[in-house]
């Protein structure tokens, strides 16, 4: 379980990073969000990361923390791309 | 809609460093491509070895608690004792949470018949005994296939792969090079729209996975460091002495001393395994090695599990074997050995809990997709621009079939690996041979059907052909052995439950391939193509 949380910090930054782009807003949002918003997201996105990677290496040490990030993250930005496809094709 | 241009395609200003780059990652990739394919899937599959090999035991009985290991090692001590009597050394691997047996192996000394004096055995924890079980190979072909291959000397296939794995070095740092809007295209998916979507489908695999492929692909070259480049070890290691010193600096076994020639019976290994216990926790004890066993110089190290720590550097503690005083603690190695340690550590990733083998797995997964996506896409890319899409040149007809040997052909073959496990008779004479050479036959098979059939209907139909295999691998499990997946799943064994479930999911997987593909018409780009009309039109209706 204490997967969990570290899993969901990158899945909720990388939400955030994609939501930050021009190109998904236009897709999910059908317009561009204000630059504050943007950059509000952006950083979000990040500070996510950020901490779920310093809640592996509390939890691990760098060597095990930093590969279980690397799967993390690997995961997590896919599943935020399914999503998007997924949602996508909805619209579509 | 007017196409887009393509970030790999040439640009009217000339030839840059994106354009050089574009090249060399098409063409690495395409010549090691296959090759690499092969190695990441089976490479990703064997991060699930010691479960695929417990399912293809099926005789040793499911052990839902693991016993206890100082006890056990004692039992399996005893047993190879009357079994070798006297023997120079053994060593045995105690049962963790992914192994169900105690597995040893010993050295018979010089009055053996066997001319290698090499025994093997599987026991069962409970009652110390062997245990007969058909022979097979297991997982562990997998792994071995993903780094050296087969019927090629092992030195041969480690410097092929070694090779490849440059290639995938040169591959994914050139891809990056060429791939210019890793940010800007971080999360974008073009659905339907050709050349286009393979190209995003790879840029997604390879970018959310960058840092996990750079780390498998660079320390999959450490494992096997010393064999590539040996001289700085040969220059500074000249001696035997010095040689068997660095042997011991990196394995966890121990070196049989000269016997003294007397007779003493071994103390107990249960007091041993008990104390490596206190120091390193219940179940950190991973395996115990004794030499000399039955003289009076026999000793005997007890080595620590690799879970939870990220290292193959051995830590061991070591006894004299006659009393069972501790001799010695090595829980350190020096630092250029400890980095080896850990370089290798993180590319077999037996240090894993669960949850991280399967974030292992699915990434590998990924990577398997992305060498599969890159090497579908030079053909994807290429017909658009065939001047005659029916009749194309020799060397595409080659990369098409063998893309489809390579990607649908592979399944196909490992599948037929574990089906073989199930069917060949027990007494089958090299009966775990047989079950490899069955994976050859059936992938050269696959490799003649991609090359008479029309290259579409050769893909339906071996993907199709992987999906039936896998989809139907848990009934000939459920017919051939008493642990059908119903049993598993209410026994709790989830090794046998998952190795099934595992085969119907991928099976779902090639399903969708396979509709996804009989659905697909191959698009023309009419900017592009020089095609007439008239032959664009046959090809839509096709």
């Amino acid at each position: 379980m204490k997967h969990f949380l570290p899993f969901a910090l990158c899945l909720v930054g990388f939400a955030s990073l994609a939501l930050a782009t021009d190109r998904q807003q236009h897709v999910v949002f059908r317009r561009a969000l204000p630059a504050a918003t943007s950059t509000s997201l952006r950083v979000a996105g990040w500070l996510g990361l950020l901490l779920a990677l310093a809640a592996l290496v509390a939890w691990q040490g760098w060597s095990l923390g930093l590969v279980m990030f690397s799967g993390h993250t690997s995961l997590a930005a896919g599943l935020v791309l399914l999503a998007l496809i997924g949602r996508g094709r909805l619209q579509a | 809609m007017k196409p887009e241009p393509l970030d790999d395609e040439p640009r009217l200003t000339g030839r840059g460093i994106r354009q050089s780059m574009s090249d060399l990652h098409t063409w690495a990739g395409l010549l090691f491509g296959w090759i690499l394919f092969a190695m990441f899937l089976t490479g990703t599959v064997a991060y699930f070895k010691d479960e695929l090999s417990q399912w293809m035991r099926p005789e040793l009985p499911f052990q839902a608690q693991i016993p206890d290991r100082a006890a056990v090692a004692q039992r399996v001590a005893d047993e190879l004792n009357s079994l070798v009597p006297g023997s120079p050394q053994w060593s045995m691997r105690l049962p963790d949470a992914r192994n169900n047996s105690v597995y040893a192996f010993w050295r018979t000394g010089t009055r053996a018949p066997d001319r290698r004096g090499f025994g093997e055995g599987h026991f069962d924890p409970v009652t110390g005994k062997t245990v007969s079980s058909r022979e097979t190979q297991g997982g562990d072909f997998f792994l071995r296939f993903h780094f050296q291959f087969h019927y090629m000397s092992a030195l041969w296939g480690r410097w092929l792969a070694g090779a490849a794995a440059m290639f995938m070095l040169v591959a994914i740092v050139s891809g990056v090079i060429t791939h210019k809007k890793i940010f800007t295209d971080f999360f974008t998916f073009r659905w339907g729209k050709g050349q286009r979507s393979w190209l995003d489908a790879h840029n997604a695999l390879s970018v959310f996975g960058l840092p996990f492929h750079f780390m498998i692909t660079y320390t999959g070259l450490v494992t096997l460091m010393a064999m590539y480049v040996p001289w700085g070890e040969r220059a500074a290691i000249k001696t035997p002495a010095e040689r068997g010193q660095l042997a011991a600096e990196l394995s966890a076994f121990i070196q049989p001393g000269r016997p003294s020639g007397q007779a003493a019976p071994l103390a107990s290994v249960e007091d041993m395994v008990r104390q490596a216990q206190e120091r390193w926790g219940r179940d950190g004890v991973g395996r115990v090695t004794a030499v000399n066993v039955g003289d009076a110089a026999a000793r005997v190290a007890v080595s620590r599990g690799e879970v939870g720590r990220v290292s193959m550097s051995p830590q061991l503690l070591e006894f004299e074997g006659t009393t069972g005083k501790l001799l010695s603690v090595r829980e350190s190695v020096g630092p250029a050995a400890e980095v080896r340690g850990v370089l290798y550590g993180l590319h077999l990733g037996r240090f894993s809990d669960t949850v991280t083998r399967w974030l292992y797995f699915l990434v590998s997964f990924a990577g398997t997709a992305m060498v599969g996506t890159g090497i579908v896409m030079w053909t994807v890319k290429r017909r658009s621009k065939l001047p005659d899409p029916e009749r194309p040149y020799l060397g595409f007809r080659l990369v098409e079939r063998l893309n489809i040997a390579s990607v649908a052909g592979l399944s196909i073959a490992m599948t037929a690996y574990l089906w073989a496990n199930r069917l060949l008779p027990h007494g089958l004479p090299g009966r775990a041979d047989w079950e490899i050479h069955g994976f050859f036959l059936v992938w050269a098979a696959a490799l003649a059907h991609a090359l008479l059939r029309p290259a579409k209907k050769a893909w339906i139909e071996q993907l199709w052909t992987a999906a039936a295999l896998l989809a139907l691998l848990p009934v000939l499990n459920a017919l051939t052995t008493a642990r059908p997946l119903w049993r598993s799943l209410a026994e709790g064994d989830w090794i046998f439950a998952g190795v099934d479930l595992m085969c119907l999911a991928l099976a779902a997987l090639y399903v969708a391939l396979a509709l996804r593909t009989a659905r697909h018409k191959p698009r023309t780009r009419p900017a592009r193509s020089a095609a007439p009309v008239g032959a664009r039109l046959a090809q839509e209706g096709a």
